[in-house]
């Protein structure tokens, strides 16, 4: 039984693409056969649900009851990832609180994988959140997503100061997720389904949907970039599923995407 | 050019099986230079087709004058690809239609930009999945830029025809084998043969249509009839080799509808 891990993926700041980049992370899990439980912490309506309601919960992720059936439950279900998209502002509480819990010692103990999606803004406010947030995780996994899905441009940023909090913390890990077209992002959104089952043209109830093939051309491309990027940082190795993921690397091409495997 | 494809994980969907029925392939004229004779190809191409009164659908990414619309403006679209809402509306038009041939003119400057987008879309795998042939009609001439363009197309989009086109006004024994080889499973090979000047300079007048040559209104009635009869017999002998391409595209229908019916008679009989 592979180890189990849990995924957060936040940041303190809004309208950064979190939910995005999760959406990502599921559609990658989802191709690599990998089974996956989400939480949704945008309590109560759901953001990230709207998108893979099948494996998705909405959850209040300050309320003990909530946190309970996130973590108590993180071995013994049977999904290998938890994921957990977390909503603007609680990043650094969510992190506390994990570690009030003992979690954090858990995967200092080997016992489970600990990942930090941390999804970065263009403004200086988000490399002040990579200092707040890196103190809680010096044995986890920790990603630091520069997200140009908006076409953010990170204006605020200079590559020194940039290169300066990177620098502090040795094990993170720079993603880089490219733009898609804005009219491509619009089409997905309005779907509400995931972004590999807009590539194969279905509805969310498999029925076929009529999209543009030239926007699925794009969503594919795209999502074949971010996938790129995920195995460039050897996402799945940190799974302790190395021998699952090399003979997938080996086979080359997966030629069929069921949107299923999405949804499921 | 876009650099060779990433599209390792998600790909389009494998090719459907030819349908059986007339090819209606989706021509793309080109060539990364300019005066080497694509309008002209696609001029002749369009009017192949209207000839016979058949159905086509002519578009004009010429991004000077004249163009394809200048001479067929009726019978052309002028599609605008800098944009995603007009790529949205071309491309997937291009695609819908399956049953109507569809001819390209393209601009040596919108070379490099049409084929990424085709590239990353995936235009001719999604084409070749609805039963449309793509085939890509290359004007070759000597400069190094094309040798190289046409080696690009061949390798980025292997397994698509990509036929060179020989204008012997432009590139008259430049051999094809060297720098252009053949690459596809259609064996024909096209050739714009030699026009004298009297004749070249009125196809190259606007407005001039080959299916007007038995008009008596001018610049038709102003014509030798040696001027009318080369120019009649030049169309004729791009209309034959126009054939030869549809010929060999039925052709390549019936085979693989035949490898599929026999994978399928073979299948059953194993089940059984």
């Amino acid at each position: 039984m592979a180890k189990p891990a849990v995924i957060l993926v936040g940041a303190d700041k809004g309208g950064v693409g979190k939910t995005t980049v999760s959406r990502t992370l599921l559609d990658y899990f989802a191709s690599r056969k990998i089974a996956t439980r989400a939480f949704d912490t945008e309590c109560p309506k759901g953001t990230l649900k709207r998108f893979h309601p099948a494996i998705t919960d909405v959850v209040d992720v300050t309320s003990v009851p909530d946190q309970m059936k996130i973590f108590d439950t993180v071995e013994s279900s049977d999904a290998q990832v938890t994921l957990i998209d977390i909503r603007a502002g609680l990043m650094t509480s969510t992190l506390e609180a994990l570690r009030d819990i003992g979690f954090i010692d858990m995967t200092k103990r080997d016992e489970l994988t600990f990942a930090v999606f941390h999804i970065l803004g263009p403004s200086i406010a988000s490399l002040d959140e990579i200092a707040e947030t890196s103190k809680f995780l010096l044995d986890a996994r920790y990603f630091l997503v520069k997200n140009f899905i908006n076409n953010t441009s990170f204006f605020d940023w200079d590559e020194r100061t940039y290169n300066s909090y990177f620098n502090k913390i040795p094990h993170a890990v720079e993603v880089v997720v490219s733009k898609l077209s804005e009219m491509a992002c619009e089409q997905v959104e309005l779907s509400a389904v995931p972004f590999a089952t807009f590539i194969a043209d279905k509805k969310a109830d498999g029925e076929p949907a009529g999209n543009s093939f030239v926007l699925r051309g794009y969503v594919r491309h795209w999502l074949n970039n971010v996938f790129a990027e995920y195995d460039r940082v050897r996402l799945t190795d940190i799974l302790d599923a190395k021998d699952a993921a090399s003979k997938l690397r080996g086979a080359g091409k997966i030629t069929e995407f069921s949107p299923q495997r999405a949804n499921s | 050019m876009s650099a060779p494809s990433i599209d390792r994980y998600i790909t389009a969907p494998r090719p459907e099986p030819l349908r059986r029925g007339g090819p209606a392939p989706i021509y793309v004229v080109c060539s990364p230079n300019r005066q080497v004779g694509k309008t002209m190809l696609a001029r002749l191409l369009t009017e192949h087709y209207m000839a016979d009164a058949r159905p086509v659908a002519a578009f004009d990414l010429a991004d000077e004058g004249p163009g394809l619309a200048d001479f067929l403006a009726h019978h052309v679209t002028i599609p605008n690809i800098r944009d995603i809402r007009g790529q949205v509306r071309f491309f997937d038009g291009l695609i819908e239609t399956g049953n109507v041939p569809k001819i390209i003119d393209l601009s040596h400057r919108e070379f490099a930009n049409f084929f990424t987008i085709v590239d990353k879309i995936g235009l001719f795998e999604e084409a070749r999945r609805r039963s449309i042939e793509p085939l890509i009609l290359f004007l070759i001439d000597p400069s190094p830029v094309a040798a190289k363009a046409y080696g690009l197309l061949r390798r980025r989009f292997a397994g698509i025809s990509l036929l060179p086109v020989r204008n012997l006004m432009v590139a008259k024994g430049l051999p094809y084998c060297a720098s252009f080889p053949h690459a596809s499973t259609l064996v024909v090979s096209l050739e714009i043969s030699m026009l004298g000047p009297a004749a070249r300079a009125l196809v190259e007048r606007e407005k001039f249509s080959f299916l007007d040559l038995g008009k008596q209104a001018s610049p038709y009635s102003d014509m030798s009839v040696r001027t009318r009869a080369e120019l009649d017999a030049w169309f004729r002998r791009a209309r034959f080799q126009f054939r030869e391409i549809e010929l060999s595209l039925i052709r390549e229908q019936i085979l693989t509808a035949l490898q599929v019916d026999l994978s399928a008679g073979l299948q059953s009989a194993l089940a059984g």
